[in-house]
């Protein structure tokens, strides 16, 4: 029984966050589409989170590209099957590689930002301070961050891919001697509207989930400086492996429903 | 408020480029499978689609013109393919084009690949053709063919086992070739004495270049009789005026043996003067009373220089032969 206990603890305490998430979620959709709505801070946001990460987000798109070709380069020159890698780079960064490796990059430097930031200011009682003086909290923080991290996602995933594709187009056409416009020619034979449009509906969710964990843990985060940081380092946590689990959902679905 | 309109300009810019790329790679792709170019209809009816599937690529000599856009098997052993075709290329393609299934290269994917037919001025496909078809050989099929030829490999591999033990053990003649080292010994000489045989033909062969190659084949005989055409018929016709002449040559000594012998037998006066003595005799006492004669008459005639009557006449002609001396 004192064994059992802790374990019982914790697993209902798992559920309980779970469910706790699921009604801010819920509170979330209720407040965004209500009005009055804060345009002003959503574009705040939107340019803290978009344009503020494009340069992240590019480098980080443009190395993958690079070294992704260069590594699997001299295993296709192995079977003569050079010819395949834009093929191969494409698929794999757009369907898979490029939207994932994006969304853990964001929720580094988005989720752990929304959770410092949200989570100081519950610390330090802005948050109260707004509640009293009329302010709806939720509405003006939570609602835009997420909405914001929503619609940026999306975007910053589709430039990384095409800067990763650009880098790896570089690599072909330095050791390859393929043209950039054979290059892209291929890339664009090989892509499908099945890889495109579930990778980039993949991506909302990536951004919405980005968005939600981080708010979720900086709203309710514990009283103290300590709680800002755990605040700050659970959002990062629970957002990659919450990203992981939407992948798998996301390529589970696109499965059934589009046939490959 | 400067601030905001500046960040509004950014997330717009920012929101504008994700959007355009988004929007071009979906309409590369949609470009790729010819999705907004004006397309018509045909179709093609196979007994095997060989994995097939839509969206595979439909190409016309080697260009590709549209995608496979409908599979259906519409009875047992024929499969109807519907082919989404450019109308800007399908005029090109002639009512007896021939429609297959092949491979995008060794591992790629599925194509149809419409050939050109043989037939000239024939019309241009419509909506709605069905054009002919040809089923290439499958991947089963070829392995199927492979089976069987490996189970002929394994007969013939058997068989050549068996050869190969008779011939290990001594068998047949193959066997002695092998086994044999007296058999091995008289080869190993007879190829000793080619060898020798070969070096003497070979050292025979230099010297016969050699006197070709001293031959002066512009103007010795030997040139002009390997090499001259004139020549070669002249010397013909020698030959053949040769062996007239020594048939006329035959003639006569023939005629002359008839004559010979007809003076030998013969009382001609030939006869007469070849073959009595005493006639001979005759004739050789003549001769010596001839020479007494004329010895005789040069002493007359001696005797008459030196008569006054005469001397002026020979005296005459020694001046005359002086004088011609002189002149020459």
């Amino acid at each position: 029984m004192n064994i059992a206990n802790p374990i019982l603890i914790r697993t209902k305490s798992f559920f309980a966050e779970i469910g706790d998430m699921a009604f801010f979620a819920a509170r979330f959709f209720r407040e965004a589409f209500t009005s009055p709505f804060e345009f002003k801070e959503l574009l705040r946001q939107c340019y803290n989170m978009g344009n503020r990460s494009f340069f992240l987000v590019g480098v980080t798109g443009f190395i993958l590209g690079l070294v992704f070709t260069l590594q699997s380069r001299p295993t296709l020159m192995q079977f003569g099957a050079q010819s395949w890698m834009p093929s191969m780079v494409s698929i794999s960064i757009v369907r898979e590689i490029g939207p994932v490796i994006i969304a853990l990059i964001c929720a580094g430097r988005i989720g752990s930002g929304i959770g410092a930031e949200l989570g100081s200011m519950r610390v330090t009682e802005q948050i109260d301070a707004m509640e009293v003086s009329g302010t709806n909290p939720f509405k003006y923080l939570v609602v835009t961050r997420i909405a914001a991290t929503t619609l940026m996602l999306p975007l910053l995933i589709i430039m990384g891919d095409a800067v990763a594709l650009f880098g790896s187009a570089i690599v072909e056409n330095l050791k390859g001697e393929v043209s950039y416009m054979l290059y892209f020619n291929q890339v664009f034979n090989a892509l499908s509207f099945s890889d495109i449009i579930p990778a980039t509906i993949k991506s909302f969710f990536f951004g919405f989930a980005i968005g939600l964990v981080g708010c979720y843990k900086g709203y309710n985060c514990s009283t103290g400086t300590v709680g800002v940081g755990e605040a700050s380092n659970a959002a990062v946590v629970y957002t990659s492996m919450l990203l992981f689990v939407i992948d798998f959902i996301a390529v589970f679905v696109t499965d059934i429903f589009i046939e490959v | 408020m400067g601030k905001t309109t500046s960040q509004k300009v950014r997330v717009g810019v920012f929101v504008v480029v994700g959007t355009i790329l988004l929007v071009a790679a979906l309409y590369f792709i949609g470009n790729q499978q010819h999705l907004f170019s004006k397309n018509i209809e045909l179709y093609a009816t196979f007994g095997n689609v060989n994995g097939l599937t839509l969206g595979n690529n439909v190409r016309y000599s080697g260009i590709n013109v549209g995608t496979v856009s409908k599979i259906e098997m519409i009875e047992e052993g024929t499969i109807t393919v519907q082919m989404k075709v450019e109308a800007k290329t399908s005029r090109f393609i002639k009512k007896d084009a021939i429609a297959s299934i092949g491979s995008d290269g060794l591992v790629g994917s599925m194509v149809v690949n419409i050939i050109p037919g043989k037939a000239q001025n024939t019309q241009p496909v419509i909506a709605g053709d069905t054009i002919q078809s040809f089923s290439k050989i499958g991947a089963d099929d070829m392995l199927s063919t492979l089976n069987t030829t490996n189970e002929n490999a394994a007969l013939l591999t058997a068989d050549l086992l068996k050869i190969t033990n008779k011939i290990l053990e001594g068998k047949g003649t193959l066997g002695a070739l092998v086994t044999d080292t007296l058999l091995a010994q008289d080869l190993r000489q007879t190829v000793v004495e080619l060898k020798k045989t070969t070096a003497g033909t070979s050292a025979t062969i230099l010297q016969i270049n050699k006197i070709i190659s001293k031959v002066n084949y512009d103007e010795s005989a030997a040139a002009v009789l390997l090499s001259d055409t004139v020549a070669a018929n002249q010397i013909k016709s020698v030959f053949a005026k040769l062996e007239k002449s020594s048939d006329d040559i035959n003639e006569i000594t023939k005629n002359m043996d008839d004559y010979i012998i007809e003076i030998k037998s013969g009382n001609g006066t030939l006869n007469y003067i070849t073959q009595n003595a005493v006639l001979v005799k005759n004739i050789d006492s003549t001769m010596i009373n001839i020479k007494e004669a004329a010895e005789k008459l040069n002493e007359n005639m001696e005797a008459l220089k030196h008569n006054f009557l005469f001397r002026g006449y020979f005296r005459k002609l020694e001046r005359q032969e002086k004088k011609e001396g002189k002149e020459n």
